[in-house]
């Protein structure tokens, strides 16, 4: 299967904090679903993705194509939503249209128009008169209005309601229709992930700890849960993490079948993405 | 990039009230007396200017515009064309309207001391603009402010020590020769000026993390 | 088509949707040669990955009850149905061999296990 995009060893490094060796890659007609903490990268990776950071070690392919060499085509098929960042707000709506008809070649005013109309934003009025969810689904219809292949787009669905949510998260599956896109969406609300993400990659501390598709994460990882003295007798090696609380033992197991069959241990939760990023980064090895 | 053109002056539409208020005290004042007004609306140009910097600012416009298709190289550059537009502008709507109000109250007109006004004014405007654009794109507009203050003030301070030992009059005098080509020579200048901004401005921002 | 997900079940996903596409074949209600939804399509509608519905699909074909025409899509394939209840049956003995055993382990009588049967039975009409 043919790469929308393909990261590989980047990294970048701050005072205080550090990629390292960032490297995934998404197949076309995917949803990957980027997940960790706050701090923990994520956008830091998307910037340099899209180059609004430079200065970065490593190799960064879009469509196949070198994101620094083809850049201005590269861009064409790309649309983006980033956490916080957008028009000046003075601006209304309807001159994003006027703005954005020069800068995108394939910028399509009907749609753009449709999706103001589709998700009830007024466009007469200046954009800081927006509330917050209204101006995410500004960014998103913005960003879907040239047609783009691939759709980058950073925490997409923080504020908004879990209705607008669930709109948003159905264009989403909508733009996924076509095959021959994709999309990278970073998100700290794990539960829209869930249902829509076809790959997870998780990011920890500015590490990429886990690239997987969601339904072996979902499948084959699993939450133990025991007392102290099992515990103790659980080999090191068959276990990713564990976290001790007063009553009880938790463990994330890769391969919670695998488990059962070793130890006689019968609780052994299915895995939620929440359950793993809390793990994943809270317990101890 | 012309779409980033538009883009400042849609944002100079939000302003729109503000300037016809002062075109209109400028009107008002100017049927009263005094020329010297012609420096209110190219200064115009400075103060809304200055306000979609710190709108783009306050919304990380320059993150986002960096991330469109050829934003990061426009994006300067459109900010220097729609200063010179806006200038141009000004300038247009200064010269009508001093002509008129000139004529309403001497029956004449001084097509040569109106050019030189204007000429001083696009030249201060220019100079402060040049400072400027470069030091917001360095610092950002807040520390911006600061950075300039520090600019004029520390010229003033020089300025000041220095003519203790150098006697500028006669150096004034001695370029006096010059004053018969000022019309050829403030525009060269202005265009040095702006010339060498934009290209220092351009160097910051390709450099710049967002 | 009717396909119900439960997210809480335990089963995954790519599972319910294959038993439950397997189960419509064998009692004929998807008739040989119709055409199933697509990969995407059926994602979209169910709200589920696309990788869950291909891993689904994937192995409805391993199993002989769906057949995919390349750049066309998946069609019901012609399913022996003799066959496939034979496979239904296999299963069931499985499953019935276990409650045998444990029954067996706590001298449970047959007599009782037939009236639970019976039971069952007559509640699932």
């Amino acid at each position: 299967m043919e790469n929308i995009l393909e990261v590989k060893n980047l990294s970048k490094k701050y005072t205080g904090f550090e990629l390292k060796n960032i490297s995934f890659e998404l197949p076309k007609g995917m949803i990957m679903g980027f997940i960790g903490e706050n701090g923990a990268g994520k956008t830091t990776t998307i910037k340099s993705i899209l180059n609004i950071i430079g200065n970065y070690k490593g190799e960064v392919k879009v469509f196949g194509f070198d994101n620094k060499k083809n850049e201005r085509e590269i861009k064409e098929d790309i649309g983006v939503v980033l956490d916080d960042m957008f028009f000046p707000e003075i601006l209304l709506p309807k001159d994003i249209n006027t703005i954005m008809k020069d800068v995108y070649k394939n910028w399509d005013s009907d749609l753009y128009f449709k999706y103001l109309t589709d998700f009830n934003l007024p466009k007469d009025k200046q954009i800081k008169t927006y509330s917050k969810g209204m101006r995410k689904k500004l960014e998103i219809a913005t960003s879907l209005s040239h047609h783009p292949k691939l759709l980058i787009l950073d925490e997409p669905t923080s504020g908004l309601d879990p209705i607008a949510r669930n709109e948003v998260i159905d264009i989403f599956r909508d733009f996924i229709q076509n095959e021959e896109c994709g999309v990278l969406l970073s998100s700290h609300i794990t539960s829209d992930l869930e249902h829509i993400a076809d790959y997870i990659t998780f990011i920890n501390d500015g590490e990429i700890i886990l690239s997987k598709t969601k339904d072996e994460l979902i499948e084959q990882y699993g939450i133990v849960k025991c007392t102290e003295s099992e515990f103790n007798k659980i080999d090191k090696q068959d276990y990713i993490k564990h976290k001790k609380t007063k009553y009880e033992c938790e463990l994330l197991v890769e391969n919670k079948n695998e488990f059962k069959k070793k130890y006689n241990i019968n609780t052994v939760d299915k895995i939620s993405l929440e359950d793993l990023m809390v793990l994943m980064v809270k317990g101890e090895k | 990039m012309i779409g980033l053109i538009k883009k400042d002056f849609l944002m100079l539409k939000g302003n729109f009230k503000t300037w016809l208020i002062l075109l209109f005290v400028y009107i008002v004042m100017a049927f009263q007396e005094s020329m010297s007004l012609a420096f209110l609306l190219p200064f115009m140009c400075v103060v809304t200017m200055l306000s979609t910097f710190s709108y783009d600012s306050y919304n990380k416009w320059d993150a986002y515009v960096c991330s469109l298709p050829d934003g990061r190289k426009n994006s300067v550059r459109a900010k220097y064309i729609a200063t010179i537009l806006l200038i141009l502008v000004t300038v247009i709507i200064t010269a009508i309207l001093t002509i008129i109000i000139g004529y309403y109250r001497t029956k004449t007109i001084n097509l040569e001391s109106m050019g030189e006004t204007i000429m001083g004014a696009i030249f201060a405007t220019t100079l402060l603009q040049s400072i400027m654009y470069p030091a917001i794109y360095k610092f950002g507009v807040e520390k911006a402010r600061i950075a300039i203050f520090i600019v004029v003030f520390g010229f003033a301070l020089i300025g000041g020590v220095l003519s203790k030992y150098i006697d500028f009059e006669s150096i004034i005098q001695g370029l006096a020769f010059l004053e018969n080509y000022m019309m050829i020579i403030i525009p060269i200048v202005i265009i040095i000026m702006l010339y060498v901004s934009y290209k220092i401005s351009e160097v910051i921002y390709k450099r710049k993390e967002y | 088509m009717e396909i119900i997900i439960s997210n809480s079940s335990g089963v995954p996903i790519y599972e319910q949707i294959r038993e439950q596409i397997k189960a419509k074949i064998v009692s004929n209600e998807l008739k040989s040669g119709e055409l199933l939804p697509s990969i995407r399509t059926l994602a979209k509608d169910l709200r589920c990955s696309v990788i869950t519905t291909k891993n689904a699909y994937e192995e409805l074909v391993r199993d002989g009850y769906v057949v995919t025409i390349p750049s066309k899509g998946f069609y019901v394939a012609e399913v022996n149905l003799d066959v496939a209840r034979e496979e239904q049956l296999n299963k069931i003995e499985n499953l019935l061999d276990t409650v045998v055993t444990l029954a067996k382990t706590n001298n449970i009588e047959k007599k009782t296990i037939t009236e639970i049967l019976d039971i069952l039975y007559e509640e699932e009409k």
